[in-house]
């Protein structure tokens, strides 16, 4: 249980910090940019998650063996969240629904 | 001799990731497969399909087997050769030692007969082994191929090439170019990070192909890295035989020193002597990994010169709960009981070394972290035929022009070792259902029916990528698919048929090793059934598409790489 709550971590940390960029965030939202500050807060809670997700793996695990399942768990996720945005974006809106976008168009 | 380091990379990465990439995929796609070769190994041997079972009591089941033991026939005949002549009449034994996983419930017993007449040779010696069911003690018949443990996973790492070990030479080989092609590919690569997450499916093929090469290659990255290098490092004995060949003197010294450290008895004292209670040894290792607050289960256990007044009995730790393999060994004179030794903590080089082999061997109990290994395999079958397909859609309009069929053949073998190697791989499980049981040479066939057909899959990908020449589709990509959801659909009725273990009845059970073995082999048969229809459907498309410029095959060829490995587990 505590691993699968450290596989999602792991998910939507690397989630967060994709949508950080433009080029996603716009798949996902449409055509504007996100705003400044939303581009932070993204990459800092995501940089969160991350780390939450070793610590969970950490409290799960022999020492010896978290870090192994955590580093997976980064390929694993990462290769969900680039599935997700090239065929099912909108799955991820979810996840940025509160932040706002910048006023003008994107770049 | 190239203008940029960047574009010398471009070389090394493409012309290297070509020829050794054919090998990668055989090692990639079968370590995946040797993740779960307990279980494949359940699949193709009926009858041993029950609970993983702890190791059994010594002094009631396993030394009277032990003591009827006796040299394999096979190795007796070769010690005939290197003697020169008939061999001793008596073949002490030297050794006894039995290894059990949290995933066995079989239990292999293995003995060294010493060969006494060898004068070139006074350390050679013979093997016998037998399979038990630790239940009840009853042999099993040693003959069925344990086609995950004893087939699949040698494949891994010696490519079944035994002769002068050239298999483990091609093999170590390609992990060196494997940790060459991946500092390249990340030299290449000039946005690693900014496209982490980049995977364009609906953008021509090439472009397409390629996000999904550095997707796959990247985001394992670490997993590729980590395992080309502790495979490495695993034979190194193999590759750097130096204890073998210019230190021999000094290798046996040091072994000689530290048994001697170690308080350890190097060579019998020639002086017979009974065994005492090994189980009561067995009691005191566990109580003394207990009192260092890691209790265990026995791993592996070995008796060194059985019989001898200087026998003493190792009794190792199994490392389910850890990455490195069997540890924390304790070892008791043979006679007494007496302990002589308990291991210290390896130091931090050995330690190293010890947690390497152990993240590659995988014999902890994590299911989760199982499974990743399987993702990172197949990631890396995914990366390394998105690099063949990128090659040929990179070249095959230029070749096709020029009249070359160079883009041909390595689409050829491209077909050969992605959709090829399943259909071989998946033959020897049919075949494994439908041999007939008292078969003689029951496991020689079986292998005949997988380098069969993966001969057969080489001959049909030559003769159906001619069209590759015309800058087209090869149609043997979709074909050998079909193949693909044939076989596999074909394997899962046939278990049903030969056993009555059906998935509703092995899920119904949790009997998951033979159920995940038959989920995962409909998965393939499934998504191999969406990529040859797609294929197909594109295959109609593309000459249109050729005609105004467009094009866009092999962006669905890609299904069938993942899908490639996902044969068995």
């Amino acid at each position: 249980m505590i691993l699968f709550a450290a596989l999602a971590c792991s998910a939507v940390g690397l989630a967060w910090l994709a949508l950080a960029m433009d080029v996603h965030w716009q798949q996902v939202r449409g055509p504007q940019s996100p705003a400044r500050s939303a581009v932070t807060l993204l990459r800092v809670l995501g940089a969160l998650a991350l780390a939450a997700s070793l610590v969970l793996c950490l409290v799960a695990d022999h020492l010896s063996m978290a870090p192994l399942v955590w580093v997976m768990s980064l390929a694993g996720g990462a290769l969900l969240v680039a599935f997700a945005l090239a065929w099912k974006p909108r799955l991820l809106a979810p996840l940025v629904a509160w932040l706002p976008a910048r006023g003008g168009p994107a770049d | 001799m190239f203008q940029s380091f960047r574009l010398s990379m471009t070389w090394v990465h493409t012309w290297f990731g070509l020829v050794l990439g054919y090998v990668l995929m055989v090692a990639f796609f079968f370590g995946s497969l040797s993740v779960f070769d307990r279980e494949i190994d359940r699949w193709t041997i009926p009858e041993t399909r029950f609970p993983a079972q702890p190791m059994p009591s010594f002094d009631a089941m396993l030394k009277p087997i032990f003591e009827r033991l006796q040299p394999e026939e096979e190795e007796l005949e070769e010690a005939r050769a290197r003697v020169g002549g008939p061999l001793p009449d008596a073949k002490p034994v030297m050794n006894w030692s039995v290894y059990t996983t949290h995933r066995d419930p079989v239990l292999e017993l293995y003995a060294e007969f010493a060969i006494t007449n060898n004068p070139k040779d006074p350390d050679d010696h013979v093997h016998g082994h037998a399979t038990i069911d630790p239940r009840s003690g009853r042999l099993l018949p040693n003959d069925p191929l344990k086609v995950g443990s004893e087939f699949f996973y040698p494949m891994h790492y010696s490519l079944h090439l035994e002769w002068m070990e050239l298999g483990y030479w091609i093999v170590g080989f390609a992990a060196l170019v494997m940790l060459a092609a991946l500092v390249s590919g990340v030299v290449m690569h000039r946005r690693i990070f900014r496209e982490l997450f980049t995977f364009r499916p609906k953008k021509q093929e090439q472009r397409s192909v390629l996000d999904l090469h550095n997707l796959t290659g990247v985001v394992a990255l670490p997993f590729h890295f980590v395992f080309a290098l502790s495979g490495l490092t695993i034979f190194a004995g193999v590759y750097l035989p130096v204890d073998e060949t210019m230190l021999k003197p000094q290798a046996q010294a040091h072994a000689m020193q530290e048994a001697k450290a170690r308080g350890l008895a190097f060579r019998p004292a020639g002086v017979p002597a009974p065994l005492a209670s090994v189980d009561a040894m067995v009691a005191e290792a566990k109580r003394r990994w207990a009192a260092r607050g890691m209790p265990g289960e026995v791993g592996f256990l070995w008796v060194h010169h059985v019989g001898d007044a200087n026998s003493y009995v190792s009794i190792y730790r199994a490392g389910s709960d850890r990455v490195t393999l069997v540890g924390q060994a304790v070892h008791f004179a043979g006679p007494t009981g007496r302990v002589i030794f308990e291991e210290p903590p390896p130091t931090a080089v050995s330690g190293i070394n010890d947690f390497l082999t152990g993240l590659h061997l995988q014999h902890f109990r994590h299911w989760l972290l199982r499974w990743f290994y399987v993702l990172g395999g197949l990631a890396g079958c995914a990366c390394i035929a998105t690099g063949f397909i990128f090659f040929v859609e990179k070249r095959k309009r230029q070749h096709a022009a020029q009249g070359v069929s160079g883009a041909r053949w390595v689409d050829a073998m491209a077909v050969t070792t992605v959709t090829g190697m399943l259909i071989a791989a998946l033959a020897i499980l049919v075949a494994n259902r439908v041999l007939p049981a008292g078969l003689a040479h029951r496991g020689e066939w079986e292998k005949a029916a997988f380098w069969g057909a993966w001969l057969l899959a080489f001959a049909h990908a030559l003769w159906r990528t001619s069209p590759v020449r015309q800058a087209r589709l090869a149609p043997a990509w979709a074909e050998q698919c079909w193949a693909i959801t044939t076989l596999g659909v074909a394997a899962v009725l046939l278990n049903w048929i030969t056993t009555g273990d059906h998935l509703l009845r092995t899920i119904g059970n949790r009997y998951w090793p033979v159920a995940g073995v038959d989920l995962f082999i409909l998965a393939s048969a499934a998504l191999a059934a969406l990529a040859a229809a797609k294929l197909v459907r594109r295959g109609r498309e593309v000459p249109a598409a050729v005609a105004s410029g467009e094009d866009s095959p092999t962006g669905d060829v890609e299904p069938a790489a993942p899908q490639a490995a996902r044969v068995a587990s």
